[in-house]
């Protein structure tokens, strides 16, 4: 990791906002981060070119050069991970953001808490030698006749019926359908679904996945799209293509 | 009257048939009656010429045309039916020519292929005579007692006529309906164009109608286009200024959301965190309320128990207990996340205000019903038709301490009734609401 003072991941913090900008500043400091703030786009450019930053926390409603357009020059220009604050919930603004090269976002008001919590996971996702994952979500996945459709969070099977997942459910699956045929353990699994939305925090993995089969599975029984790996966790056993 | 078209070129070309018909009809009629007359006169004329001249020669007529012979008693049995209008006839054309005669009788008889009436004319002529005509003997007694008889072929019934008739008024009524379909298409069609793009603007496909046809309906559909354009600029106006009330409400929200994180207490924190949540909802449904309109999301074919399943799913991994017997699978066409909004406003509302939450499917013929019961203080008969109603309030038990107020019933029920069903609710016995929603298959 790089970083201008000593272990501290840096920051930069882009919003219009000084309300906003302030206190979240203070509070991302309070948790251990150095955070460098930008009023707008073009200023944030100058803090990208004079600093070591290591993630981005990015506005994407800003006068002038508006956010989107900047993480796309950020995603073009550096590998630094772009966490996105919108003030829609809209899907499609999920889904331009994270086409933007966005490695995550959180909508607004969202709690400092939440936010301090994904900045991290993003942080250990690249610490831990792991690619980074651009658009994990959008586009859809196709296995075993089921196709899952980030976009709209929907599960649809052969006969093009959309069969709808619950937040953790639907967490689960992206979690397996975009690492096919890795045996990912359940604190793995624990680690990748939690972040994304505060729901499934205490639900054991292995019920979720007992549902997921229910709903997926020919023979829930007899898995053979979800399999389990003794001692080791769980792992799609099926091939899977991006569509 | 199932007979009856009911589009515009069906209906138009009906009343033209019937119109032609009635027409034809009516001068068929005349046509037929002055051939009447005609055939009469000629038919009285020549026997009146004849009986003339054979009362001239003597009583008796010559050669070829001798047709007329003296006969000493009346020829005519009685009761043998005759027509008295060429009797009549006769008897005036006789006395103009000066003929006196006491009686003139006819009678019909039918004609046989053996008469010597056909013996005259062509083969054509004979056919006919045979199909259409009656032998009618007419007699008339002289002065001195004796009578003169002639027998002469009598047309009654010309089909060739009828055929005549059909076959005119068909040739007609095709050269009439050509360009009066072609013109009714020329209407129609346009008209149509327009029915499906009002529809289409309803469901939220707003397109403008190509301009055609005549002119009245071309102004109309310029009209429409013009109404349509400012509507979806009305509705698009609306849609950038919730957009901004949004944004400009969310952004205050947001700092303050961020600003409750430096608070000491963490009761008090959990409390102020709670407070930002609700109004952010409470905003949220505006929005979504106020967009209902115009829907972003399109219908797809979802699987409905699979559905309440997730937003059940929802609420156990928050931890609330909600209880949801496995449901076979029910396909309906309808908006997911929409659909997920008005059950999970539901069931949310029972958590809050009740226990025991107990959803089911409940699937019939033509409907399928969602139910939602729970077993809490209910809602007072007489509230319950007003709690759909935007930010009612109920002042008793339901009533929240943070002072929320009642969008997501409204929002439920705008959900629901986009997608052709209805949300109802009632007391249950024993205690409890129980609220349904009820879908169209």
């Amino acid at each position: 990791m790089t970083s201008g003072m000593g272990d501290q991941p840096h920051l930069l913090l882009v919003d219009d906002e000084r309300s906003i900008r302030e206190p979240l500043a203070v509070y991302l400091t309070k948790q251990g981060f150095r955070v460098t703030q930008a009023g707008d786009a073009e200023s944030a450019r100058m803090r990208l070119a004079a600093y070591a930053i290591d993630l981005v926390i990015l506005d994407i409603m800003m006068p002038g050069e508006d956010g989107l357009s900047l993480c796309r020059h950020i995603a073009a220009t550096s590998d630094t991970p772009v966490i996105l604050l919108t003030a829609r919930a809209e899907e499609t603004d999920r889904i331009v953001g994270l086409e933007m090269g966005a490695d995550d976002y959180v909508v607004k008001p969202f709690s400092p808490r939440e936010l301090a919590t994904r900045v991290k996971v993003v942080l250990r996702r690249l610490s831990a030698g792991g690619t980074r994952q651009h658009a994990p979500e959008s586009g859809s996945y196709g296995f075993a006749g089921w196709v899952l459709k980030s976009g709209e969070r929907a599960l649809v099977d052969r006969e093009g019926v959309s069969v709808p997942l619950s937040t953790g459910e639907y967490n689960l699956l992206l979690a397996l359908v975009t690492r096919p045929r890795q045996v990912l353990t359940r604190d793995q699994l624990l680690d990748l679904t939690q972040g994304r939305e505060a729901a499934a925090f205490d639900r054991a993995i292995d019920n979720q996945v007992s549902r997921l089969r229910r709903k997926i599975e020919v023979d829930p029984k007899t898995p053979e799209i979800i399999k389990t790996v003794w001692g080791g966790g769980y792992t799609l056993a099926t091939e899977v293509v991006r569509l | 009257m199932r007979w009856w078209p009911r589009n515009l070129a069906g209906q138009m070309a009906l009343l033209i048939a019937l119109a032609l018909f009635v027409a034809q009809a009516i001068t068929f009629s005349l046509q037929l009656r002055e051939r009447r007359q005609f055939a009469l006169a000629q038919v009285t004329g020549q026997a009146a010429t004849r009986f003339a001249d054979a009362i001239e020669r003597g009583g008796r007529s010559q050669g070829e045309r001798g047709r007329v012979w003296p006969s000493a008693t009346n020829p005519i049995p009685p009761g043998v039916p005759g027509e008295p209008a060429v009797a009549g006839n006769l008897r005036d054309t006789l006395a103009e020519l000066g003929v006196q005669a006491l009686r003139v009788e006819t009678g019909l008889a039918p004609l046989r292929p053996d008469n010597p009436l056909l013996r005259r004319g062509p083969p054509g002529r004979t056919r006919f005579l045979l199909a259409n005509a009656d032998e009618l003997t007419l007699a008339i007694e002289r002065p001195d007692g004796g009578w003169l008889v002639q027998r002469v072929p009598w047309v009654q019934r010309d089909q060739s006529l009828a055929w005549r008739l059909a076959a005119q008024t068909g040739i007609l009524f095709v050269v009439i309906l050509l360009p009066v379909l072609w013109a009714v298409r020329r209407l129609s069609r346009p008209l149509g164009d327009l029915t499906r793009a009002a529809q289409g603007f309803g469901r939220g496909e707003a397109r403008p109608v190509a301009v055609r046809g005549p002119h009245d309906v071309a102004v109309l559909i310029g009209a429409y286009n013009a109404l349509a354009a400012r509507v979806t600029e009305m509705l698009d106006e609306k849609d950038r200024m919730l957009g901004a009330i949004g944004h400009d409400l969310r952004t205050p929200l947001a700092a303050l959301r961020v600003r409750i994180e430096s608070v000491e207490d963490d009761t008090d924190r959990a409390r102020m965190a709670d407070t930002v949540d609700e109004m952010n909802r409470t905003l949220d449904d505006i929005l979504s309320l106020a967009r209902l309109g115009r829907p972003s999301e399109p219908p797809t074919e979802v699987d409905l128990s699979a559905l309440v399943d997730a937003v059940v799913e929802d609420f156990r991994d928050l931890g609330q207990d909600v209880a949801f017997p496995e449901t076979d699978r029910l396909t309906l066409r309808l908006r997911p996340a929409l659909m997920r909004r008005a059950v999970r406003n539901l069931i949310e509302n029972a958590v809050k205000y009740g226990s025991e939450v107990a959803v089911s499917i409940e699937p019939g013929a033509r409907a399928v019903a969602v139910v939602v019961a729970d077993r809490g203080p209910g809602i007072p008969a007489e509230r319950l038709g007003d709690v759909f109603d935007p930010f009612t309030r109920l002042e008793t038990s339901r009533n929240r301490d943070t002072g929320g107020i009642g969008l997501g019933l409204a929002l439920t029920r705008a959900i629901v009734r986009e997608a052709g069903g209805d949300v109802t609710l009632t007391n249950r016995h024993g205690g409890g609401l129980a609220a349904t929603i009820t879908l169209p298959r």
